[in-house]
């Protein structure tokens, strides 16, 4: 039941899908090339965080067209808890896939270095709370206000990225003297908190809607 | 017969609208239509007992079931037609089915693919280049394809050609037939209903205005058809609508009897299921003489 509903999320855009997958695969090369002082993690950055929200909305957009179609699904025996779970799914899907074409990709460019687990597992955190934040304003508010929303966020990204990216650098960081594994545990542990929190939240907002 | 639907009390509002205490119930065996003119409230009633929409009040229950407690119980008994269908454009038949099948606990691909031939559907064909009434013929594959006990149908006759119609009522009277145990069928056409409803519930602006045998509703009202000249301030009163013209006057009754004695001379005909629905329908333009 919910592999069906991931799955129906990743055919009902597939041609985005195709379009999406390539990006990201092409991102982290490319702006090695542009900055190679960063060694593919901007781009491996890029990469996941884009593909995750470019094809999360691509879905919602597609189920904002067929309003009809979600309520067959909600006729069905689906429960609601399983549709609002499926989208979740989706976007960790996507994010591994990311994960698993950068690090095909360390394999064949050396300056990438190793995979990072931890730049996995932070970016992950990222993504997590970006979703987290997300799907329960959607099942809120709907497709249209988060898109606006979204739209903004990605059209200040250019002037806010740099800025963290140079407080990064400067920030004294306490991290490297904390024990590697407590790090990434508590990442992994956090994310998958803010997930089903969110999660909770989402379903409650989709169990109050009126589907029409 | 047990009933296998009961709507109790139920009400929900919106700012311009709102279902008020609708109650209505279907026995097994009956195939139910549900009638009253657009904006009347079919679909937002449909909704609301199916779940997709919430109530401010009102009990439902199918098969004897609480709705509430038993959501997935009683929609795995239950099988959806929704008007065009609800599908996803981009997926095609295959995929859609794939989809919608996990869903239920029954579902059986001896039924689907028998309906599948019978309609000449491509499953390869994407839902999104379906025309209308293939649209009807899928959506009514899906909800046959997993043993529903009950069928539930919104306006699925609309916009269908007469074959289409016609394939349409001829499936219904086969599901029956085969150990279907009632349907609910919601439409604006009545014509449909004329030739396989055994029951008529009408609703008007949020409220049920009768629910009926049809047969005894169809011997309940009378068409008469006279000279104007005949109606005075006691006819009149007789009539739920008249319509006058040159030619005379056409009102419906539920008094032929007494329409009979007063106006002798006035042909009595038998109504058809959308002539009592107009005569139930409040503010159209021929209730006023």
């Amino acid at each position: 039941m919910l592999f069906n509903l991931v799955k129906k999320d990743f055919i009902i855009s597939k041609k985005y899908v195709y379009f999406m997958f390539f990006a990201a695969a092409a991102m982290p090369p490319y702006i090695y090339l542009r900055m190679p002082e960063y060694k593919g993690t901007p781009g491996f950055i890029l990469s996941a965080v884009f593909t995750v929200l470019m094809l999360i909305q691509n879905v919602s957009l597609k189920e904002y067209q067929y309003p009809k179609a979600a309520m067959l699904l909600c006729t069905a025996p689906f429960p609601r808890k399983i549709i609002v779970l499926s989208k979740y799914i989706f976007c960790i899907a996507v994010y591994t896939f990311c994960c698993i074409v950068f690090a095909i990709e360390t394999l064949f460019i050396p300056a990438f270095g190793g995979l990072d687990i931890k730049l996995l597992l932070i970016m992950f955190f990222v993504i997590s709370v970006f979703i987290g934040i997300y799907l329960p304003i959607q099942y809120k508010f709907g497709y249209e206000k988060t898109r606006l929303a979204i739209l903004g966020i990605i059209m200040f990204s250019p002037v806010i990225t740099p800025v963290m990216l140079k407080t990064a650098k400067t920030t004294p960081v306490v991290i490297p003297y904390i024990p590697p594994l407590l790090i990434y545990s508590t990442l992994f542990l956090s994310s998958i908190i803010i997930l089903l929190i969110s999660a909770y939240i989402s379903v409650y907002f989709y169990k109050k809607t009126d589907i029409a | 017969m047990n009933n296998i639907l009961e709507v109790t009390g139920l009400t929900k509002s919106y700012n311009n609208f709102s279902l008020n205490n609708i109650t209505f119930s279907i026995p097994g065996g009956c195939i139910a239509g549900f009638i009253g003119n657009n904006g009347a409230g079919k679909t937002t009633t449909l909704r609301t007992i199916l779940g997709l929409a919430g109530r401010t009040s009102g009990n439902i229950s199918f098969f004897g079931l609480d709705m509430d407690k038993n959501e997935s119980q009683v929609k795995n008994r239950l099988g959806i037609v929704l008007e065009d269908g609800g599908f996803y454009e981009d997926l095609t038949l295959g995929e859609m089915k794939n989809l919608v099948s996990s869903a239920y606990n029954s579902w059986s691909e001896k039924d689907y693919k028998r309906y599948m031939d019978m309609f000449s559907l491509n499953p390869a064909q994407k839902t999104g280049t379906l025309s209308k009434g293939m649209r009807m013929k899928y959506a009514l594959t899906l909800a046959l394809s997993h043993k529903a006990e009950m069928l539930v149908m919104d306006e699925p006759s609309n916009g269908l050609d007469p074959l289409t119609r016609s394939q349409l009522i001829d499936t219904l009277a086969d599901y029956m037939d085969n150990g279907g145990k009632g349907v609910l069928f919601s439409t604006h056409i009545t014509s449909d209903l004329d030739k396989i409803a055994d029951m008529l519930i009408m609703i008007d602006n949020g409220n049920i205005i009768f629910q009926e045998d049809k047969d005894t509703l169809l011997d309940t009202y009378r068409i008469a058809k006279g000279d104007t000249s005949s109606l005075n301030s006691q006819t009149y009163g007789l009539f739920l609508k008249i319509s006058k013209n040159e030619f005379g006057f056409t009102g419906i009754t539920k008094h032929a009897e007494k329409v009979k004695h007063y106006i002798p001379d006035a042909i009595i005909e038998r109504p058809s299921v959308e002539d009592i629905m107009l005569a139930n329908i409040k503010g159209g333009d021929n209730n006023v003489i």
